[in-house]
Parts: C-alpha cells; structure tokens; sequence
C-alpha cells in the first residue's frame, strides 16, 4: 500500500518539474499579467482660439466613475447598491452598462460623468464597499463663451460603439469624445495630442500597490481660428430673436471674421455621454437651432443674383454699360405678364440703374437674352451649384439649375418662362449663405476666388494684415476685370446713390452691396414645416438678404446677411451689415 | 504495577515514545506556520499566532492522550462513534455555516469541525470491527456492517455540505478493507459499487457546484471567472514560482491575493510560487520521511490493533497529503481537502496530532504488557 504513495510522490514531483521548469515561462506571463493594470492617462485636447487668442474652446478637470463588472460580486446586486450611491435610476444604469455589453469584463465602462466634488467624496471614502467602481479625472471641454460661435465651434460627443466598430477613429478608445460637427470635427485630427500610459500593480480586487512605467500625456496642439470674437458677438447680438445668418470674411484671403447662425445653442450641453434632455429639445425644435444656417441653409438668392446675371450678360456682350430698357412696372414675355417691384415703373434704365434699383424688368430682359443655358453656365462659373470649400463639414451645394437638370430630376421640359424667374433669382435656384459671401468676395476682387475658411495660415498668424494663403484665390476667372469695374459702380450705387441698400452705408466707407427679398422657404425648412399645417401659407413672408463689401478700391471686407422672413433686403438686412460695418472699421481701418 | 497503575504512564513506556517522529511532526507544522504567515501577514487576525497556538494544544492533547492505551480507545470506539454521529445529525440543525457548509460549532473562543476528529473515531472503530472477526477472513458481513458504519458519516457530513471532508473517509475505509484480505473479486465488486455510486451521485446527490468542480477539474479554462479561476491562479501561482522560486513574501500570486485560500486549502501553492521548484521538493522530502516514519511503525506494533490503527493512520495523512497537492495543480478537483500539518485550522491540525499520538501510543506500549 505505502508502493502506491511512493509512486505518486514520484509521480508529483515529475509533475511539478514540468509545471516549475519547463512551463515556467508560460506561467510567469500569466502571473505578469494578472498583476499589472494599463490605465489610460487621457490627453487635453487642443484649444481653440480666436485670431487674437481668446480662447473658445478650453479643458477644465472633471471627474467620472465607471463600473469594472469583472469586479462585480453579484451585478445585479453591485447594480442595486450603485444605483442608490451615484442616485441614478437602476434602469437607466444598466441601460449605459448594457450599451458597451461587448467589451471584455476588465474594462471600466463610464456610469456617471461631470461628478460633483460631494459625489468624488463620498465614492472615494467607500472605495472599499464598491471594488468594481474606479474614479478617474480627465480633462473635459469646455467653451468658455456659451453659445457664442457654436455652428462654428461644434462640439464633442462621446464616441458611439458603432463607429468603434467601424474603425474610423482607430487611435482612439471608447468613451473618448471626438468632434461631432464644426471645427472641432474638421480638425480633429489636429486638435488631438496623444493619450499616456500608466502600468501599475493591482491586487485581486483592483487595488493599486504602486506604479511600474508612466508615460505622460501629450497636450493636443492649439488652433487659431480666423474668428474675431467681438465681430462675432456683434454678428450675434444683430441676429438675436430672428433666425437667419451673417457672415463676415476677410476678402482678401476669405479669413472667416465671424460666421453667424440663429438660433444658436450652447455646445457645453454637448459634452455629455449620455443624451440629456435638452439636446433632444434642440434635436427636435421646429426652428432647427442645431442648423448652421450659413452653410446649410438653402435659400433662394432673389435680387442678389441680379449682379451675376449682369456680369454675365455683360460678358457675353449682350448689352454694355450703356443698354437701356424700358421699366413700366410690368412686362409680358410668352404671354405671361411679368413684374417689377415698383408699380409705377423705374422708367429707362441702363446698367447702373438697373443694379442700383434691383430693377427686375431690366434683369428679365438680360436673362431673356442669355437663356437658361448661359444663365447656368455663369452661375456656376461664378461658384454656385457647387461647396465652396469652406473648413466646416457638412456643407451643401446648392442648385443652378438647367434643362437636363429638369428633365432628370423632373422628367419635365425646361419652360422659357422659368428663364426669367432664375434671372431673378428665383425658381429652382438655391444657394447657400456662404456661398453668396463667397461669390461677393469674387467680384470685389475682380475675378479672383478665394475660399472661405476658419483655420489662420501661419502667414496670417505671423502678420494678421498680410494678405496671404492657406485657401486663398489661385485662380482668377476669364471675365475682363473691367466688366467686374461696371457691375461694382452699381453696388457702390446701390449703397451709396439713393439705391436699395442705402442702409448699409457707411460715411467715409465705400461700401459696395446688393440687397435681396426673396419669397422662397428654406428647403430643409419646408420639410419641417409641411408637416405642421397650412396656415402660413396665406401669409406671403420674405427672406431679406444683404451682400456687400468695403471698402470699392482695395477690398478688406465682405458682409453677407441673410434674414429669414425679414421683409425687404433694404429695409432689414442693410442696416445690420452697417453696424457690422461701422465695426469693421473701427477695429482694422486705420 | 501498583506503581504503574497510579501512574498512568510507566517510565518504561516514556522511554519507547519516538522523539524522532514527534520532532518530524513539529517541523513540519512548523513549515505549515512559515507559509501560513507568508500568505496572511496582511490580514487581520494573526492566523500563524493561532495555529502556533493550535500546535501547542494540540501537542498537549497528543501527550495527554498517550496515558491512555490504544486498547482502550478501541474497546469503547463504538460508544464514541454513537456520540460523534449525534454530534453530526446535530450539527446539521444548529450549526455554523461557514464557508458555504454547515460543519462547524461555536466554542467560547473558536469554531470546532467535528467532521475532522471523526476520522479519528473511524480509524478506531474499524479496528475493532475487523478485530472482532479476528479469526475469520474479510467477509460479505463484515464488509457489509463497516461499509454501513463508514458510509453513515459519509452521509452526514456530505449533507453540511462537506464533500472533501466526506470523502476523505473512504480511503480510510478501503485501506481497513485492504489489511483486512480484501481478495480479487471484492475489488470488482467494490469498483462496480463505486461506479453505482458515481452515476446515482451524480444525478442525485451533487449539488451544482459540486458538479461545477468536477468539471472544471477537466476543463479549467472553460470558466476563468467562475470556479475554473482558483485551478488556473493556482496552477499560474506554482508555474511562475520557477525552480527556485519569486522569494519569502515575494509571491505575486499570494501576496496581491490572486491565490484563494491562501493560508488554507492553497498554502501548498504559496510554497511553491515562493520557492519554486527547489521548495516543493524540500516540502515533500520532509513530508515524506515523516510518513515513512509514520508507516514503518508497524513494524513496532505488538498486536494487530496497533497495526490497524499505525496503518490508518498513516493512510489518512498520507491521501490527504495527496489529494490536496493534486489539488492545487489541477489533477485533483477542489475538494475542500486540508493540507495536513501544512494548511491553517485547528481542528485539522488536531485531528492529525491525535492520529500520531495513537501511533505513538501503539509504538511506546509494544513491550509493557499492561
């Protein structure tokens, strides 16, 4: 009998050899890692800034919990005593559990964000009765000034787990927060520093027993905006209580100065994991505050058109300077009789006139004459129809349209009476703020393109006045520079000769713009709307436009305005592209 | 021999008690001390101040004991096995549970385990059970009633539920069977039982995780998390000890508590993670010339009591020994087996010195007719 326990000692120690020694290597590696803990040490995200340096976007510290269900005793249970610590609805908890149910059991997963310094405490003095709870600080964002800028901005939101499924951010982990829209999208990339590393001894229950490597974070690099903030408050302040846009943009480089939308919202409500109530509101508001106007709202261009349907015509040489028609008040074309917006007539009238009167009849005659091919060729040349390339995403195009548009998208002929409602730019025609801002920027400087953008150069950085780069103007169109000098004596008119947009002027300021009324509803707008219920329908409302630039010789400026439902482009959009105006030159005309 | 009679233990009989085996049993305690330190120094409770504590009581019992002859223990074993079964059918009403089993009771300053000194009892009754058919061979009636008496305590203490503790009394029982003549065709029979036993077990009597340990016995990385994860942090424990081991109080496994029952059930593997290859073999060196000690004492019986009773004995500490270092390596499912002398608890420890002192007892009484 005592054989049998000789030959199993024999045999344990033949065992333990081959555990000890030949699979020692095996077995370290395990212990190695059952003992170490990988701690991300999150990274601060660059800043934003504006061209002088206030700070729009900043990181502030902020504390979160997340639950390590490995660590969990009995989950339910863990659930039920959490639930009670953090005062958050059992449900609701392990709804956010459930959300990130795929990621192995050893990894935190976010419960609670944005902790009071009262719920740090109290979590931290019952470290010991909740093992599967860890605390960790991380920078949060933070924009400083609220609602100011907010299209332009963005904001962060945390990364959903079907975009870590798809691998689109690959450096990046879950419960990172990423750039949902604005420049903090756009520039991502940028904006990101690098995450550090600790390497630390844990017990069994997660304890830390002292650190092994740490690698600190890196701080994303900063970003300079081409914003200036007050232009920006200004451009706010002006819109408040009426939805629609203004841009303001260095003409030179096409430097961004200030981008307004209304209505706005504070992106800080943003920078949340979970969904709170109010962004749902702001989701789900008829008035789409979440909108950047500028560059995604469709409008039609109204009279502001006028200026590229005569630079065509004038192009083409269909008329000069000196063509005159005859204003009534109406004219017929195809039978259909076709109005002016005075009804008495403007009388005769030559280019100047026509421009500094946003005469229609005058307008109708040179898209007549154009045809519809021409009048699409022009406007896409002159840079509608197609993204200006600004830095925010999300930007529309637009639409010229054209016979093969209609037949394509409308399987219907192209109607010679709709030539002369897109001369005035009405019909299908549908451009975007930024985009007439961009078209204006074209014909102050004579030809030549410029992009819009956000993003200071570094030669805007290093000499703000030096007119420079980055997305600035390579090419220059075809059109004589001369014809661009007979339609900019008009805008100058239109401001500063009794014409429609004498609101805008600016004593001592050549300011040169067109004003615009249009009767055509935002597309994404109409949308919303058609749901609600006919009762605007009987109400005729105009969309009042604004489009200039100053000074007529060297132009430094471009304002666009666009007012939704403002009534007269003269009467309303006008008098806030002076105020903006008066500002402008009070700050960088010396 | 009046003089002997006044006096318990004659001077001849202190003369023949084996200082050598005694000496072997307090080393190896001791070892038990060095590692249960090394495994709980950061727990409240100073569990190697208790079971230093424990060897001294213990070794006191083991002295005291030795007055009284083996013989005598044995004629009134079955009195002693009525008490015990008492305290078993008791124990299942007005228990501590502790540790997820009903086995333990309250005492002024510590819980007892009356399922451990059974084994004791059991030793001695089954001596006296197959001394009493001294003349005959091993019989139906014999194995029959021995079998019953053995497989009612089995019953019990796998009612708490105790399965390890249960089970530990079987070998006991074959090893009685064995010395007994146990012939051929008993053994098949014996295995046809076993296996009878195994299927109706299975499906009636383990509770789930029971079932749980046996399967994860086979399969150990199946279930990291659930009972699967004391296997493998042991195995990792021992495997990454190496050949001479991470060093006194260095064991990762151990000191950072990835190991279970670290001072308990799992000391073996502290050992081994600590010292490595070099330390296990020491360890079982040392444990294996105190079992060769413990065995050869049968030659040293002068009746066929003591020889039943060295043999148990030694059975008993030597398949304990066994079936916990299987154990911890994963041979062997977790069964809740003690590592005797080694791992913390008192009434383990206790039940083992009780058993050498009975080795003792036979040994130091083989000349002294009395």
């Amino acid at each position: 009998m005592f054989i049998l326990v000789e030959i199993l000692f024999v045999f344990l120690i033949f065992y333990f050899w081959k555990l000890q020694v030949l699979d020692h290597k095996e077995y370290w590696e395990k212990s190695e890692a059952n003992r170490m803990r990988e701690i991300t040490l999150p990274h601060q995200r660059g800043l934003i800034k504006d061209r002088n340096g206030n700070i729009l976007a900043n990181n502030k510290a902020s504390f979160k919990v997340s639950i390590i269900r490995e660590n969990c005793e009995d989950y339910e249970k863990s659930c039920r005593k959490i639930s009670r610590l953090l005062k958050v609805e059992e449900d609701i908890l392990k709804e956010r559990i459930k959300k990130y149910e795929f990621l192995p059991l050893f990894k935190p997963i976010v419960i609670k964000e944005n902790l009071s310094l009262e719920e740090v405490a109290v979590i931290e003095a019952r470290k010991i009765e909740f093992p599967e709870l860890i605390l960790q600080s991380e920078p949060k964002r933070f924009y400083p000034y609220g609602n100011l800028a907010a299209h332009v901005i963005g904001y962060l939101q945390e990364l959903s787990p079907e975009e870590i499924k798809t691998g689109i951010h690959s450096n990046r982990r879950l419960g990172d927060l990423v750039g949902k829209t604005g420049v903090e999208k756009q520039y991502e990339d940028r904006l990101v520093g690098a995450d550090g590393q600790l390497i630390e001894i844990v017990d069994s229950l997660g304890r830390s027993k002292g650190e092994v490597t740490r690698s600190e974070s890196t701080k994303g690099p900063d970003l300079y905006l081409t914003l200036d903030i007050d232009l920006q408050k200004k451009a706010e302040e002006l819109l408040e209580g009426r939805d629609g846009s203004i841009i303001v943009m260095d003409a030179q480089t096409g430097g961004i100065l200030a981008l307004a939308s209304f209505p706005n919202f504070d992106p800080n409500k943003f920078i949340s994991r979970f969904t709170p109530d109010e962004w749902l509101d702001l989701v789900n508001s008829p008035q789409f505050p979440l909108m950047n106007r500028a560059i995604r709202g469709l409008y039609s261009p109204g009279s502001v058109f006028k200026l590229t349907v005569a630079l065509g015509a004038l192009d083409l040489g269909i008329v000069t300077d000196e063509t005159t028609f005859m204003c009534k008040g109406t004219i017929e074309f195809y039978g259909e009789p076709w109005a002016c917006w005075i009804e008495n007539g403007h009388g005769r009238v030559n280019l100047y006139d026509g421009i500094r009167n946003s005469c229609n009849i005058y307008i109708y005659n040179l898209g007549k004459e154009m045809g519809i091919e021409e009048l699409s060729r022009y406007a896409k040349m002159l840079g509608f129809g197609t993204k200006t390339g600004i830095d925010l995403p999300g930007e529309k195009s637009g639409l010229v349209p054209d016979p093969q548009w209609k037949i394509k998208t409308r399987n219907e002929p192209w109607h010679p009476g709709e030539t002369i409602s897109v001369s005035i730019g009405q019909s299908f025609l549908l451009v975007t703020p930024i985009q007439i801002a961009a078209h204006t920027a074209l014909i102050a400087n004579r030809g030549k393109k410029v992009t819009p953008h956000f993003l200071m150069s570094q030669s805007e950085l290093k000499n703000k006045d030096e007119a420079q780069l980055g997305f600035s103007g390579e090419d220059s169109l075809m059109i004589d520079p001369s014809t661009f000098e007979k339609v900019i004596q008009g805008m100058w008119e239109v401001v500063n000769n009794k014409g429609t947009g004498w609101a805008a002027r600016v004593y001592g300021y050549d300011v040169c713009g067109k004003t615009g009324s249009t009767q055509t509803l935002s597309s994404e707008k109409e949308e919303g709307k058609q749901k609600e219920e006919e009762e605007e329908e009987e109400e005729v409302k105009t969309h009042s436009w604004f489009t200039g630039f100053a000074p007529r010789d060297n132009p430094q400026v471009v304002v666009t305005v666009l007012v939704e439902y403002g009534g007269m482009g003269g009467a309303t959009a006008a008098p806030l592209a002076r105020k903006i105006l008066d500002l402008y030159r009070k700050t960088y005309d010396r | 021999m009046i003089y002997t009679e006044r006096h318990m233990i004659d001077r001849n009989l202190t003369q023949n008690i084996d200082w050598i085996l005694i000496g072997l049993l307090i080393l190896n305690s001791a070892f038990g001390v060095v590692f249960i330190y090394s495994a709980s120094h950061y727990l409240p409770g100073d569990y190697y101040l208790r079971q230093i504590l424990w060897i001294v009581l213990s070794s006191i019992a083991l002295f005291l004991l030795l007055s009284i002859d083996y013989r005598t223990l044995v004629t009134y074993s079955f009195y002693l096995y009525i008490v015990i079964i008492g305290i078993l059918v008791g124990i299942l009403f007005f228990g501590m549970f502790l540790g997820g089993a009903r086995s333990w009771i309250k005492l002024p300053f510590f819980y007892v385990q009356p399922s451990e000194i059974t084994k004791i009892i059991i030793i001695l009754l089954l001596t006296a059970i197959f001394l009493k058919f001294r003349d005959e061979y091993l019989t139906w009636r014999k194995g029959l009633i021995s079998g019953t008496l053995v497989a009612l305590p089995v019953f019990l203490v796998g009612l708490q539920p105790d399965l390890g503790t249960a089970l530990s009394y079987v070998p006991i029982y074959l090893a009685s069977l064995i010395l007994a003549g146990l012939n051929r065709k008993a053994i098949v029979y014996m295995l046809i039982f076993t296996i009878i036993l195994g299927v109706v077990g299975w499906n009636f009597v383990l509770k789930d995780y029971q079932k749980k340990r046996l399967t994860t016995l086979i399969f150990p990385g199946k279930d990291p998390l659930g009972s699967g994860y004391h296997i493998i942090q042991s195995k990792i424990a021992v495997g990454s000890g190496g050949f001479l081991g991470k060093g006194y109080k260095k064991g990762t496994q151990s000191q950072l508590r990835f190991l279970p029952a670290r001072h308990t059930d799992f000391v073996f593997s502290v050992i081994g993670e600590e010292f490595g290859f070099i330390g296990v073999v020491l360890a079982m060196f040392f444990y294996f010339i105190f079992l060769v000690r413990l065995f050869q004492s049968i030659g040293y019986s002068s009746d066929r009591e003591g020889v039943y009773i060295i043999f148990l004995v030694s059975m008993m500490i030597a398949f304990q020994f066994l079936i916990n270092v299987m154990m911890i390596i994963g041979l062997f499912p977790i069964a809740g087996v003690p590592l005797p002398l080694l791992s913390y608890g008192g009434s383990s420890l206790l039940t083992n010195y009780i058993g050498v002192s009975l080795v003792l007892n036979v040994k130091m009484r083989r000349f002294v007719n009395v």
